[in-house]
């Protein structure tokens, strides 16, 4: 058989359709590699997120969620271990309290509630991880692109 | 109010007389009418330039870190929590400051009478009473009805920390706190959008409200950082919502609502309305105020294992 | 010769459809600033000046001068100048006096700011003299007066329902050609238009010596505690029609960027601090000296004139009250010390 008579059908995805980017930070200890079990677990879940990693949830300012905002990222999700799993023992309850001002905050000055999602994934949970992106990616998909809150166009230089 | 102000400068005089202290950080009268003006007093010669009324709007406490020396300052409640902030954040060594507590009945937002009256051409206050002649009029007010928005709000008119006091202690009224916010919050999202978004077209990134507040000491503000430029330096409604917003968060569980930031903007940008936002949400969430107390570890320096989660994402 | 308002005010509309036409415009709270407006019903009558001075719409706050993209080996630049023709009306005397100095820094023998001056060129400036005089205003000591027409290309004084109308420069001329009939000015009209004319601000201060003062001023005690109360913000010199100092910077992302020209001010410590880490200016003292230097004696000795031009926005913006007028008398004051 040549290649031309292959049979097999190429998946084509709709590119008309709205795809999310999705800036995903996650901690080096659980979330990320929670994220490197489902790739080895050969689990299916939406190519949107393009994953920084940090080396824990306590490492993130609050100033990368609104740079990945202002950049154009149509939704944010941050991911660290569960509460009592830290690698640095207590770098997520500390991210934790500062996670929950920028939610409330964000929410407050009018960013949609589901722009920036947050989770605990753990290095075990590479099935979650994947249903974890799912659901953020269908609801960004739902809100649509970045708005525009903080979105800032041209990298700033084209004013308003 | 003429009691206090005698106190304030003998105890001022005897400071520095006695040498224990090298500068008296005050209040003296500015150029305009119902405006007072931050002042350093350095020799007992001179304590009479030193007032107190209700024009000292400045926090005192933003010069206290880059001023040498042994230094006395004249604290109102606000004022003093930030120097509680100031102390456990190792701004300031407490043996360094003489704090002269003034109980603060509140000072007199001078933008609303102006708005109606039309530039103040000369004002005085007495008893409660502020009369005023302005440009396109005169008007007697109730100072009640004129006093700044923080001050109306305002929990804790007494020095939280002090070395003496000066007049009596001002009780606090018992309103509910934060009814501001909440009103807020029951607005529809798209209002308050909409809100957040005049208020920041109006901004024109002068800085004034960082460089007022004295929990803003970072010697490189993120602002002006260049690597990771965090802000272009576009003048722009999302990028001065992110200026404010980040700023915000950098005085999450340390603003002591002091209203320095809204008074100093030249825009009259309502600033307070997000750092309340995020007072309310400390206070909620963690039970914590920012600067009464020096004993109790700031919000974000602590953490508990029961700590609300319902940020989470919904799965 | 005078001009009724209704008639003005038609003359004005007919003008918007082919100008762009920018107008103070008071906005809920009552606060005054030059937005582009369509028809003369929306300009605000009686104002006493902006909150924010009228220089943005030659040198704005933050603009885009050039743009690229690079693909392969190519690159593409394009320039981002866009021009309207413009009417800027209801320019105050000491705003059109700082177009004067604008013009004196954006253009010398050598180089001219194509961004500032192909705006400028396209815009005729309507200037109006003021009727009040607030306690802040002190132009009256910088040379001119409430109602010094200098800057303005057409120059109107408020009679109540009618303009008494100077046409000053070509660019008026053109633009008054769409005026109806202007008609003779009567008695009292001419009281008024004297009265006007002869206002003065009730502030005043010294600036006969300060700048042959400064010369000798710059090592001087005086800036040691001036400054001890300046926050370092940026709000006097946003708020002042003369200052003009900026920043360009390269805005960049992937392989398109664009370069940007933003307003700066000598009052931030940023201002002059080099990439080495040294800062020239590295103390409050040192930006407030400066400032001074800069609008009384450098500007003179640049441009002939202070830079200066006394609307008393710097002193009404200021957080701390740190007041011009004050910290001009404090130089004229101090004593010089001989070495």
């Amino acid at each position: 058989m040549i290649m031309g008579e292959c049979q097999v059908k190429v998946y084509q995805p709709d590119t008309s359709a709205f795809k999310p980017k999705i800036a995903a930070f996650l901690c080096n200890w659980c979330s990320y590699a929670g994220a490197d079990l489902a790739g080895v677990g050969r689990i299916q879940y939406p190519a949107t997120i393009r994953t920084i990693r940090v080396p824990c949830s306590g490492r993130i300012n609050p100033l990368y969620i609104l740079k990945a905002m202002a950049n154009g990222a149509d939704g944010v999700l941050i991911s660290g271990c569960h509460p009592g799993d830290c690698h640095y023992i207590s770098g997520n309850y500390v991210a934790r309290r500062k996670f929950a001002l920028i939610q409330s905050l964000l929410k407050h000055v009018g960013l949609e509630d589901d722009r920036v999602s947050y989770s605990w994934v753990s290095a075990a949970e590479g099935g979650r991880f994947a249903e974890v992106v799912k659901g953020v990616t269908e609801r960004v998909t739902a809100l649509g692109p970045n708005k525009g809150v903080f979105k800032v166009d041209d990298g700033g230089a084209a004013g308003e | 109010m003429n009691n206090i102000i005698n106190d304030i400068r003998e105890t001022a005089r005897q400071l520095l007389a006695d040498g224990k202290v090298d500068v008296v950080i005050g209040y003296e009268k500015g150029s305009l009418p119902l405006k007072a003006t931050p002042c350093f007093v350095r020799s007992a010669q001179e304590v009479d330039r030193l007032i107190w009324d209700e024009t000292c709007e400045n926090n005192l406490a933003s010069f206290v870190a880059n001023t040498p020396g042994k230094k006395a300052i004249i604290a109102k409640g606000c004022d003093s929590r930030s120097l509680v902030v100031l102390i456990q954040e190792n701004q300031l060594l407490r043996d360094d400051v003489y704090i002269i507590g003034v109980s603060c009945p509140g000072v007199v937002n001078k933008r609303k009478i102006e708005a109606e009256i039309g530039e103040i051409l000369e004002a005085t206050i007495a008893e409660g009473t502020i009369s005023v002649k302005g440009m396109e009029g005169s008007k007697e007010y109730s100072f009640a009805d004129v006093k700044d928005a923080t001050c109306q709000t305002c929990r804790y008119p007494n020095p939280v920390i002090e070395d003496i006091h000066m007049g009596v202690t001002i009780e606090v009224s018992q309103s509910t706190p934060f009814a501001d916010v909440i009103e807020m919050e029951n607005k529809p999202d798209s209002e308050r959008q909409a809100y957040f978004n005049q208020q920041m077209s109006k901004c024109i990134r002068c800085y004034a409200c960082r460089n007022a507040c004295p929990m803003c000491y970072c010697p490189e503000c993120f602002v002006d950082c260049n690597s990771p430029k965090w802000l272009t330096g576009g003048v722009n409604r999302a990028e001065n919502l992110m200026f404010q917003a980040g700023r915000v968060l950098h005085l999450a569980g340390r603003c002591v609502d002091c209203g320095a930031c809204a008074r100093a903007c030249p825009q009259d940008v309502d600033i307070r309305a997000m750092n309340r936002k995020s007072a309310k949400d400390v206070l909620v969430m963690y039970h914590h105020e920012a600067g009464i107390s020096e004993t109790i570890k700031p919000a974000l320096n602590e953490f508990s294992a029961d700590d609300p989660e319902a940020f989470l994402v919904k799965e | 010769m005078k001009i009724s308002k209704e008639k003005f005010g038609q003359s004005f509309d007919a003008l918007a459809a082919e100008y762009k036409t920018i107008a103070p415009v008071s906005d809920a709270a009552g606060v005054v600033n030059y937005e582009a407006v369509e028809s003369f019903s929306e300009v605000k009558q009686n104002y006493l000046n902006s909150k924010l001075p009228p220089k943005s719409f030659f040198f704005p706050q933050h603009e885009k001068l050039l743009s690229y993209v690079k693909e392969g080996k190519d690159v593409t630049v394009k320039n981002e100048l866009k021009v309207e023709k413009t009417i800027l009306f209801g320019v105050r005397p000491c705003d059109a006096k700082a177009f004067l100095l604008l013009d004196t820094v954006f253009k010398n023998d050598m180089f001219t700011d194509p961004y500032y001056f192909e705006r400028r060129d396209n815009t005729v400036v309507i200037g109006v003299a003021c009727n009040k005089i607030a306690p802040t205003c002190f132009c009256s000591s910088m040379g001119f007066s409430p109602a010094s027409s200098a800057g303005a290309d057409i120059f109107l004084i408020d009679l109540g329902d009618s303009y008494q109308v100077e046409i000053l420069t070509e660019k008026g001329k053109a633009l008054a050609a769409v005026f109806p009939e202007l008609v003779e000015l009567t008695v009292e009209d001419q009281t008024l238009v004297d009265t006007i004319k002869s206002a003065q601000t009730t502030s005043q201060v010294d600036v006969s010596t300060i700048t042959s003062k400064l010369e000798k001023f710059f090592d001087h005690s005086y800036w040691d505690t001036l400054q001890e109360k300046c926050i370092g913000c940026n709000s006097c010199t946003f708020s002042c029609p003369t200052c003009h100092c900026f920043d360009i910077s390269e805005e960049v992302r992937n392989n398109k960027g664009s370069r940007v020209r933003t307003w700066d001010g000598c009052m931030a410590p940023l201002f002059t601090l080099h990439a080495s880490g040294h800062n020239p200016r590295d103390k409050k003292k040192s930006r407030w000296r400066q400032r001074m230097m800069h609008k009384f004696n450098y500007f003179v000795h640049n441009s002939g004139d202070i830079s200066c031009v006394g609307c008393g926005r710097c002193i009404k913006s200021c957080p701390v009250n740190l007041d011009i007028r004050q910290v001009i008398d404090g130089v004229n004051k101090a004593e010089l010390v001989v070495n």
